[in-house]
Parts: structure tokens; sequence; C-alpha cells
């Protein structure tokens, strides 16, 4: 493996990289704007610019100290060279360079959203000056809407490209460009144009400043304030990768988070945004038709319990349904399977239909043709997971297009149904069950099924509980709990957790570990990723 | 051998009256186009290697042998371009046009003969937007050739159709940096590229390209007619040949006259350009990039030494500007720097920034707001931008650098003195460190 000597430190790398993309990759700082790993090199904030001594071709003992600076973003990283990235002319040029990306920017940290996670502020702090000596006017640029989801202050850009790259090269669909030239040029939209495609704010997060804004989140929150757990679409089989950034039990906004198989470093819009249901229309009391004043979770368990054993004692095995939805963890089907076939084991396992919106969308660099996102058009996280369990457990398995006739023929006296964060089947769902007398319903808000309920109990949504989602290719992927439960609900798994009589409290590893035993080794390997809290204090000693 | 006469403006008249445009059939009865039928018949290789050894260096500022700039094209890699850099913007430079004006044919004749040297597919004259004029004569000239059988024809020897193009730029200073002219003849924005890789491996849609300067292409009939003996007969050991010299500013006659290179600056303002009006204060070599010679440089020689020699940063395009002692060298530089912050791409920060800064602080230098701090400032930040050598993409903040920091260096006090010292509350300071 070749090695180079970057300020001291060895950097190891693997294959053609970059002299930047290797430090990167070790961990070994330089500052960088205008680079990307996801998108080609332009070699223009001039920041990364560093010394370096490469080893003489004649003569690979000895080193050659190159006497320009060069861009570590764009000089192959070549076995045996040194780098100095802190040498008094890389110091001066990164002090210069910041210097020059201030003069025109506004300084108006207080009022910017980016302000606590702002290169030009880490840069500045690290690399720049105290204080300013340019006593001239500065260039004003107007904030610009450019989009369906993001806001431009043109005063604030640093001109670095990334977003304009990124509309080329990963969308593909060429929104944005610059415009005019020199310290007056701005980032906008084409004419007729606006940044309106299904992965446009993408472009907030590869914005190092704060130009690029989030209409949804802006002036909500100082991130700062903000812990971010990591977690998985719940909205997507394709299961990006994400961080759930929230405050006091508050969700304010989705990130995409790195992984470099399923969805590199981008996230589309509607995973972005589609966290409304956390906090929008929840169901908080457990309901019955005959109880107006409420139950106890003790109560609607009772209940629950007993439809079930009633139905079977009236009909026999096979005369109730469970309806998994495939928006619930791989640990809580596999518990409320359980329950199920422990209190009829010829109790029948059906799966709510996904949420389809059309085909794939996939989207390639229009220049190489190479493949750089794909949006999924089954929107359910964990569809894959629902029918491993399904076949896991076997035996009386209904069909979902069977299951009109089966209620309305009276074969089914009792039903459990685990419904969808999201109303997308309601409609069917509603007729379905029309004719069914005890029908009891686990969801998250109060419409849909849950009108027409025996017994409703409220559970909580994916953010507010740990466990597997499977996505569409097979990746088992674990998340951890963001925030917590809405106040009355409870997760799934705890449900049947308490159901089955289970000791101590709903845990999904120890679920994970049951199913191994049963026959699903692969769920006990499963670590979940720690989570991670961005508040990092800042040590005495750097102040 | 020395200089013995007009070489590459032989045709024209040096009476204005008497200077008309020279058509093909006048081209050809001055013994035009005999170089490209010369050629035809010899082996490719041989012109690159008389090319080379006539030691031509490009006319266009940067003064890179020519012959070796064509043995960077990778073997065997077609198609190949040729892409002719017309687009003269440098303040003070005139002389292609003027060239162009007059005698088309010797472009064109020397664009076919580096076709046929080096096998090239196509070539695309880019020309400066604002030379519509000049568009049109090419066009017309263009067309003549092509009749003739110049162009649109397989290269003797070879299966390559070699056809050319005029390409008419939309009017930006940095479209004459070689990428950015690539870049701008690709349809796109005309930032300048980052090298590797160098056009000569993949240049104009991402294939082998040579770019080179007009008088640089008019240079290679008289070559292929004459020899490399003659050609080096010329100017000095390392700037050989005729030069083109546009001559403007505080002089009697401007102009654009031929000479060999290395004349001395006093040579050719005395000789052709009629003499200085007034006193002489200061020159620019070459176009505002090169910086200026002072006063004591009168005598400089104009080659490709001169930046080593007398602290510019070279010969650049030779286009002369000459100053008097009347002259206000801070608005003069103003108005420089003004012309580097409206034509910075805006891709690089040092450059995008620190131009327009200059531009800025010299506003109210001239405004008469100066401070004594401002001289070390403007110092400051045209090194910081460009006497690094890379910490740009291209050469644009490098130009600019060198203009503040020459003018700063060889012309003090001109400066010095228009600036005030700050005052508080109207208490005057003495700046720190400041012996009274």
């Amino acid at each position: 493996m070749p090695t180079m000597e970057v300020d001291g430190k060895q950097v190891a790398w693997e294959g053609r990289k970059m002299i930047l993309q290797a430090c990167n990759d070790a961990g070994v700082e330089l500052p960088q704007y205008c680079y990307h790993e996801g998108l080609s090199i332009v070699a223009s904030c001039r920041i990364c610019l560093v010394e370096i001594e490469s080893p003489d071709p004649k003569d690979p003992a000895k080193l050659v100290k190159v006497p320009k600076l060069v861009p570590s973003c764009q000089t192959p990283a070549v076995n045996g060279m040194k780098v100095h990235s802190k040498s008094p002319k890389a110091a001066a040029n990164q002090k210069a360079v910041m210097e020059f990306l201030l003069i025109n920017h506004p300084l108006d940290c207080p009022v910017c959203d980016q302000a606590g996670e702002c290169y030009l502020q880490d840069y500045s702090f690290k690399y720049g000056r105290a204080e300013s000596r340019f006593d001239e006017d500065k260039a004003k640029k107007p904030k610009k809407d450019i989009g369906k989801h993001v806001v431009l202050y043109s005063d604030r850009c640093i001109m670095c490209t990334r977003c304009v790259r990124f509309t080329r090269e990963i969308s593909g669909t060429g929104e944005l460009g610059v415009f005019g030239r020199g310290h007056k040029e701005q980032i906008d939209v084409f004419q007729g144009k606006s940044l309106d495609n299904p992965l446009s704010a993408n472009v907030i997060d590869i914005c190092p400043v704060g130009a690029l804004l989030d209409k949804d989140f802006l002036f909500t929150q100082r991130v700062w304030f903000l812990k971010s757990t990591p977690s998985i679409s719940p909205f997507s089989s394709g299961g990006e990768n994400i961080f759930i950034e929230h405050n006091q039990g508050r969700i304010y906004r989705i990130k995409p988070r790195f992984n470099k198989d399923i969805n590199k470093w981008w996230i589309s819009d509607d995973i972005r945004y589609g966290w409304d249901f956390v906090h929008n229309n929840r169901l908080q009391t457990i309901s019955a038709a005959d109880a107006p004043e409420g139950l106890t979770w003790r109560q609607g368990l009772d209940r629950l319990e007993r439809s079930f054993k009633k139905a079977v004692a009236e009909k026999g095995h096979g005369s109730t349904l469970l309806m998994l939805s495939p928006f619930d963890t791989t640990e809580e089907m596999f518990l409320a399977a359980t329950w199920a076939r422990k209190m009829d084991p010829g109790c029948a396992l059906g799966l709510n239909l996904s949420k389809i919106d059309g085909q794939d969308q996939v989207f390639t660099n229009p220049t190489t043709g190479a493949v750089t996102y794909t949006i999924r058009a089954d929107k359910s996280p964990n569809r894959l997971g629902a029918e491993n369990i399904r076949a896991h457990f076997g035996g009386n398995s209904l069909m979902f297009s069977y299951l009109s006739s089966k209620i309305s023929a009276g074969d089914i006296q009792a039903a459990l149904v685990c419904a969808d964060p999201i109303g997308h089947n309601d409609a069917d769902m509603s007729n379905y069950f029309q004719p069914l007398k005890n029908l009891t319903v686990l969801s998250s808000r109060p419409d849909g099924l849950v009108k027409q309920a025996s017994l409703s109990l409220p559970v909580c949504t994916w953010a507010e509980k740990a466990g597997v989602f499977e996505n569409c290719q097979g990746v088992i992927q674990p998340f951890v709990q963001a925030i917590q439960p809405l106040e009355g609900s409870r997760s799934t798994g705890s449900v049947f957790w308490e159901l089955l009589g289970l000791s101590g409290q709903y845990d999904p590893a120890a679920v994970r570990r049951m199913m191994a035993d049963a026959g699903k080794p692969q769920y006990g390997q499963v670590t979940p990723p720690a989570r991670q809290e961005k508040v990092e204090l800042m040590q005495f000693a750097e102040l | 051998m020395a200089f013995a006469g007009p070489v590459l403006l032989k045709r024209i008249p040096d009476d204005p009256a008497k200077r008309r445009l020279i058509r093909y059939s006048d081209y050809c009865a001055t013994g035009g186009y005999e170089a490209l039928k010369k050629s035809w018949t010899t082996p490719p290789e041989d012109i690159i290697k008389l090319v080379v050894e006539s030691g031509l260096r490009g006319r266009g500022g940067a003064g890179f042998p020519c012959g070796t700039k064509w043995t960077f094209l990778p073997k065997d890699l077609h198609p190949r371009y040729l892409a002719v850099n017309f687009d003269e913007s440098e303040p003070g430079t005139f002389k292609d046009r003027y060239l162009t004006d007059y005698d088309p044919h010797i472009l064109l004749e020397g664009i076919a003969i580096a076709a046929y040297a080096n096998r090239i597919t196509t070539s695309y004259i880019f020309i400066r937007g604002e030379y519509h004029h000049e568009a049109k004569i090419l066009e017309e000239a263009l067309e003549e050739a092509y009749a003739n059988g110049i162009f649109g024809k397989k290269l003797p020897g070879t299966d390559i159709v070699h056809n050319c193009y005029v390409h008419r730029g939309a009017g930006a200073y940095i479209c004459g940096e070689e990428t950015g002219l690539l870049e701008a003849l690709e349809g796109k924005r005309g930032w300048p590229r980052i090298k590797p890789p160098f056009p000569a491996v993949a240049g104009a849609f991402a294939k082998p390209t040579i770019i080179n300067n007009v008088e640089t292409l008019a240079c290679l009939p008289d070559i292929v007619l004459k020899g490399a003996a003659w050609f080096k007969g010329m100017g000095t050991p390392s700037s050989a040949g005729p030069k083109l010299y546009g001559i403007s500013g505080h002089i009697h006659k401007p102009g654009v006259y031929e000479d060999e290179l290395g004349i001395k600056m006093s040579t050719l303002i005395e000789k052709y350009a009629g003499g200085v009006k007034g006193k002489y204060r200061a020159a620019i070599p070459g176009g505002v990039s090169m910086g200026i010679l002072g006063t004591d440089q009168w005598d400089a020689e104009l080659d490709f030494d001169i930046g080593r020699k007398y602290n510019v940063l070279g010969l650049g395009t030779a286009g002369v500007i000459v100053m008097n002692d009347t002259t206000d060298l801070v608005l003069m530089l103003r108005n420089i720097v003004r012309f580097f912050a409206y034509e910075s791409c805006g891709q690089c920060t040092p450059c995008r920034e620190g131009t327009a800064w200059m531009h800025k602080m010299l506003n109210r230098i001239v405004a008469g707001f100066g401070r004594p701090r401002d001289f070390d400032m403007l110092m400051e930040v045209g090194l910081s931008m460009g006497s690094m050598p890379g910490t740009t993409i291209c050469g644009l903040a490098d130009g600019a650098n060198w203009a503040v920091k020459t003018f700063l260096q060889k012309f003090p006090d001109d400066f010095k003195s228009r600036l005030k010292p700050e005052q508080v509350r109207g208490v005057t300071l003495t700046p720190a460190g400041a012996t009274v």
C-alpha cells in the first residue's frame, strides 16, 4: 500500500487518489471548499494548496521540492511524497484565501442558519485572521427564490460551484449556472427554470456556507441545539441512510448520511421532507366504541387478547387475522406474528399494500452515463422484512387480494391491523374491513381504519423507536431511537413484548437474538450505529 | 544576417493611403502560397523539425517555443485540432488585427502549413468578439482559399480532410487564455481549465489540440521558404525572428511596425514612432499585464529576456504603451486594475476577490482618501494573489499582480504623495515606526 507523509503523519491509500482524497479518507485534515468526492474537480477555491516534495522519477530515494504551491485536490498522491500544509508558504496562502473569501461576505452569522456548521466559520478560526482589513464597500447581492425547497443568499456565496456541478452531474437537470464575471458573479437558475428536481435539496447540504438554505428549516432552530441521530429512511424501500436532527423531542430536519453502497451522499426530497407524520395528526388515546372515556393500556391489551380468544373459541383456529405493516421494523413484525400464532396457530398473516409511485426513477451523469441516484417507486421501507417474516412463519398467509372476500364471507372473526403511518390505502382498507365487528387497529394517526375500529391503540413512528429495516436489495440496516415516543403512544414492539409476557422493557436486540435462534442468523449479527451527539464541547485549551 | 526589411508586413505599404486588402490573386502574385506548395512536397516531420530549428517562439505573450509545442501531440491520436488564438484583447495590442486587416492570407497559409505538418483535421480561428470587421475579412479570405483548394481537401499523403472555420468569441479577455479559449470554443463559459491534461493531449472536445497565435502562424510561410538559418539570423540567440511591435501612447506616430526581436525600445520609439511627445517617463513593454518599465529603462531590449533583465513579467505581445511626464501613474494603474477586475473570470478566489479589492482601494486613493498603510496593503494583496506562481489556475492574476507590483516598486513616490496621514477627530496621526 503506498504511503505519503502529510505534516509529519503517515497517510496510506489504495489505487489512484488525489492528495486531498487520500487525506480525507485517512482522517487528516486539509482545508477545502470546492472539492467534493461525489463531484468533478474544479480546483477553484484555492484554499487546499500545499507544498509538496515529490520523489525524483530517476532516483526515487531523492525528494524534489516543487517550487509552486499545488492544489492538493488535483494533484495525484505519489508513494513516498511529503506534503506540507502547515509550512509558512501554505499557511500564508490559506490566510490570504480566507481574507479574500470574507471581504465580500456579509458576516451576518447571527442571523444565518448555517452558523455552527459553516466552513467559513470553522476555517476562519483555524486558518484565517482575526480581523478584517477590508475598508471598502462590500459587493451587494440579492436573496433569491430559486426553487421549491431552496433559497439562495447570493451575498454569502463563495462561488465554489458545488451546487452547479451537482445539478449537472448528479441530478442531470442543469438548472443552475454561474452568471456574470469577477466579484460580481452569482449563482442563479437559467431563465425560465426553477430548481425543482426530485434531488434539489441536496445542494443545501453540499453548500459549504450559508448561501443555499432550506426553506423548510429556515429560522426554525440554531444548529448547535440539534442532536443528530443516525437512522434509515422511513419512506423508501431503498434504505437510504439519514440523520434525524432533532431537539427536545421534535424533529427539525433530515440530512443524508454517507453510505457508499446505497445512497452515497444524497437523499431525495420526498425522504427529506416526508417526516410530517411524526409530529402531525397523531393518535394519542386508547379508545373503544363502548368506552368513550378512554382505556388504560392494560385494559386495551386485555380487550385485544379477549377478542382473539373469543374468535378462536367460537369459530376455531384460522378465524383470526394479523395485518403486518411494511413500515414497522422486522423485530416488531416477528413479535406480532409470534403472538398471533400463539393465540391462534392458524392465524392468517396479511400484509398491507405497499405505496408504489410509478416506477423507479434513475438519475445518471449526462456525460459519463453512470448511475448517480435511484428513487425507489416502492415507498415502504421494510417490505422485504415483512415478506421474510411471513415466509418464516409460513402457514396461513393471506394475500391482500383475497382480504375482501374472506372478511365478507365471515371467515375472519377478529383482526388486528398494524396500520401504515401514511394514509395511502385508507379507502380500500376501510371498505374491506367494513363488515368486521371485531377490529383492533395499532395506528399512529387518528384517521383511516381507526374510525371504524372496535379498539384502537396509539403506536409511535420510526423516529421514536429502534430496530432494523431491510431494503429492496436485501440489506438489513439497523437504526436507533431518535426522540421519545409521543405521550400516550408505545412502539408496536413493546405492545407485543407485553402481550407475550416477556420481562423487562422491549429490547430490539433481544428480539434479534430470538430471531437468530429461530433460524434467522443474519439478524443476530446486526450492530446498531452509535448515537452521535453533534454537540461537541470545545476544550478549554482550544479557546 | 540581420533584419533586411519587413517579413510579415512585406505586402502592406508603409503609407496608409496606399494600404488595401490583399486578395487571393494579389497574394499569389507576390509569392503567396508558394511556401504551402513547397511544404506539401516535404515530409511533415521535416517541417516540424524546421520549425524547431528556427527557434520560433510563440508571439501571443508567453514565448513558448512553437516547434516544441507541436512535438507534444501524442503520436497516432486523431483527430487533432488547431485553435488559432485571435482573441487579441490585451490592452495596447493590435498587431494581429493590423495584419489581418490587410493581409489575411498570410495567416491562412500559416494555418495550412501547420495543419499539414501536424495532420490537423480541423482548424478554428477563434477571433475576438469585437473584431467584426476582421471576422468578415477572414470569412471572405477563407471562401477564396476554399475555392482555390487550400482547405477542404485531403492533406497530401493522408486521408485527413482539413477544414478551417472562423469562430467568433463573445467578448471576454479570459478567452485569450488558451484553455479558456477551448472552453469558449466548445460553447461553454470561458473558464480556464485545470491542467493536466494539457491541450496537446486533451484540448478542444477532449482531443489533442495545438493553440497558436496569429503572428506565430504568419511566420511559418517564410520559414518554410527561406529556412531556419535565415530566420535565426534575425533577433537574438534566444529570441529569433522578426516581430510586430504595436506602439501607442505619447508618441508621434502610433501604429504597428516590424523589426527583428531584441531592438531597443528607444530605437522603436525614435526610428519608427517619431519620438516621444514631451519627456519620456515610463512605458509598458507588451500589454498591461507585463508591468511597467521605469524612466531609467528607456533602452530596454525588446526580446523574450526582458522580464529577467528589467523586472517586468515579460515581453508579452510587444504592444508598447509609452507615457510622458504628464501621465498620472496612479490613474493609469487604477485603469489597468479596473480592467483586470472587470475581466477576471471569477473562478479562483484570489483573483476574483483580489482584483476587485485593489480596484476599490485605488479608487479610494484617487478620490483623495488614501492612507499610508494602503501602499503596503496594495502590495500585499498583489503579492498574495499572484506572485506565488500557481496560486490560481491561469495567469490573469499574475498579470494583475505584476502591473501593481512594478508600478509600486518603480514609482513609489507617485503613490505615496497621494496618501494622507490618518486623522482621528482632527488629530493627525503619524504611522507607527515612522521617524519624523
